[in-house]
């Protein structure tokens, strides 16, 4: 898959700019602030339908503006297709993929797939639980988009379910009700569960591969989930419904008591060991930055197995983070025949050498020609 | 302090108060309505108290009426026995368009949403439990909407009335999930009414 062509208008700090990407690396130098990673978030917004940087729709918009547009062309084997995204400075964005419009913005994603390697991926490492159930939810999704469902179908179920225990399941009706909302919660926390069961499977000897090219002999890597629910170790994928259920019995007073749903996949946890040290406490800040590199290598690989198309490659200011030894390690890892569009402030890490350098400077692409 | 005149502000509140319209909406409306002339909005407004004072909610299913009973309920050709039970009144327009079904009707007013505290005793659930106890009932429909609150609502009311000796059946999946009933199309309503299983409790 290769992002072909790639245009904005009062996109970010962009008044009007337009791209031919070519296959292969492509560069984007410039100063810090000078639109540098607006490109990349805009192709982002294509691939994901909102701002890997988790900024909301209306600040995308460039000041002064009402709307900030966002077209790009894709190019997979032998399809062509088109999307045009328009985002608005008040009420909600607007999509056509191929000139038609979609109502839904699932309905976008797929036309573009991106692997996006940010400088604060070190947080998958050393942040909290929520970021790495984000990023296992996230490359989920990627791989298998019902899970946008299953997702939004858990939220729901756990908001009614809050609601309902909040009320205090005084009476007859609110016993049964809860009754059926324990059903549902089971029915879609199994599913998100089992999905991230075999998705950790799939996953964990993808971060050991790569975890071993970017920092050889430190180790096994593995992977290995955590539930509450579940206090005889990770679930097995079979037993993951009837866990949920006996949790669910052993915590009903204490969940009426503090009117909040305890048992869920919205609370679990998953570990990555390196020989065994738990990463997250037990390494050193440069092993947790080869491993965050190593779960966005790890991701690529994944979705590129199971959806058979390369998603193309956003590297944002990724090699001011790394030391010498592991730029070189990084850009020796990054597979081949692969679209790579790198941002950079300084000067490009040895050993990329780039099919397409442009420079920016205050919302301008400056120049566009081959290297 | 109001941005608007006082009875500009009551019109502008009153829409706003409508399903779907925020107040971006209220406030477009509003404007045309006032540059609308004196018999336009006094044919509107007895549109809204005529259809108010006339229609009324059938006593039996809750659905609309003129008069004590639906249309439906009045229909002596519709089968008694079997029933179907919908969240509101627009779902038996979406079910009457796949003519697959010639039974009798219960309307909900709603589905369970404990979001939005509407519980079981907020919906014609007692009601629908005495229908089924007094009238010729052998299968109840339980056609609610595919998403979370209807499914959770269908589930309720399967635990509720099996126990009382009746079938009681969903229509088949297939039909979008997430969606509406009624945006559903007929054909694919009509192969889920056909299609339609016992719910498993
Ligand atoms: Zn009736």
């Amino acid at each position: 898959m290769h992002l072909a062509t790639l245009e904005l208008r009062d996109f970010r700090c962009y008044e009007a700019a337009a791209l031919e990407l070519p296959a292969g690396v492509i560069a984007i130098t410039g100063a810090n602030g000078q639109g540098k990673t607006s490109l990349l978030e805009a192709a982002g917004w294509i691939a994901l339908g909102h701002s890997f940087r988790g900024v909301p729709d209306h600040a995308l918009v460039r000041q002064q503006a009402e709307r900030a547009i966002v077209r790009a062309g894709v190019h997979d084997g032998e399809s062509i297709r088109r999307a045009d995204v328009e985002l608005r400075a008040a009420g909600r964005h607007r999509i056509l993929v191929n000139g038609n419009p979609v109502s839904r913005t699932r309905d976008l994603l797929g036309v573009l797939r991106v692997t996006v390697f940010a400088p604060d991926d070190l947080q998958l490492v050393k942040g909290g639980p929520a970021d790495r159930r984000a990023y296992l939810d996230e490359l989920l999704t990627s791989s298998a988009p019902r899970y946008a469902s299953v997702r939004a179908d858990l939220d729901r179920v756990l908001r009614h379910r809050n609601a309902l225990l909040r009320g205090g399941v005084r009476d007859a009706e609110a016993r049964a009700t809860l009754a059926v909302f324990d059903d549902q919660l089971v029915h879609t926390a199994g599913q998100l569960a089992r999905g991230r069961l075999r998705l950790l499977d799939r996953l964990a000897p993808a971060v050991h591969d790569a975890y071993q090219r970017l920092a050889p002999d430190q180790g096994t890597v593995d992977a290995v989930y955590e539930a509450e629910w579940s206090p005889d170790g990770p679930p097995g994928e079979e037993d993951v419904d009837t866990q949920l259920r006996a949790a669910l019995e052993r915590h009903q007073r204490q969940e009426i008591e503090r009117g909040l749903t305890l048992v869920g996949p919205h609370r679990d946890e998953w570990h990555l060991t390196i020989g065994g040290r738990e990463s997250r406490t037990h390494a050193s800040q440069g092993e947790q930055r080869s491993l965050a590199l190593g779960l966005r290598l790890a991701a690529h690989r994944v979705v590129t197995e199971v959806v058979g198309t390369q998603p193309v490659l956003l590297l944002d200011d990724v090699f001011s983070e790394l030391d010498h030894a592991r730029s070189r390690a990084l850009v020796a890892a990054l597979p081949d025949q692969t679209q790579t569009v790198i941002t950079s402030a300084g000067a490009l890490p040895s050993g990329v050498t780039p099919s397409l350098h442009v420079h920016v400077h205050a919302g301008r692409i400056l120049d566009r020609a081959p290297a | 302090m109001s941005l608007y005149e006082a009875p500009v502000q009551t019109l502008i509140d009153e829409l706003g108060r409508l399903p779907g319209i925020g107040p971006k909406s209220a406030q477009r409306i509003a404007y045309y309505l006032l540059k609308a002339t004196p018999e336009d909005a006094r044919r509107l407004a007895a549109a809204i108290t005529d259809a108010k004072a006339r229609v009324t909610w059938c006593r039996r299913c809750f659905n609309i009426a003129q008069g004590e009973l639906c249309s439906y309920c009045q229909d002596d050709r519709r089968d008694p026995s079997q029933l179907c039970v919908v969240e509101e009144p627009r779902d038996i327009v979406a079910v009457e368009r796949t003519h697959e079904f010639r039974g009798r009707y219960h309307v909900l007013q709603g589905a369970i949403s404990p979001i939005e505290g509407i519980g079981p005793e907020q919906l014609r659930v007692k009601e629908l439990v005495r229908r089924v106890g007094e009238e010729d009932v052998t299968e109840v429909i339980l056609a609610t909407n595919p998403n979370i609150e209807g499914e959770a609502t269908a589930m309720y009311l399967a635990r509720l009335l099996k126990p009382l000796g009746v079938t009681v059946t969903r229509p088949a999946s297939g039909l979008p999930v997430g969606g509406d009933l009624e945006y559903a199309d007929e054909v694919t309503l009509g192969r889920a009414f056909e299609g339609r299983r016992e719910v498993d409790t």
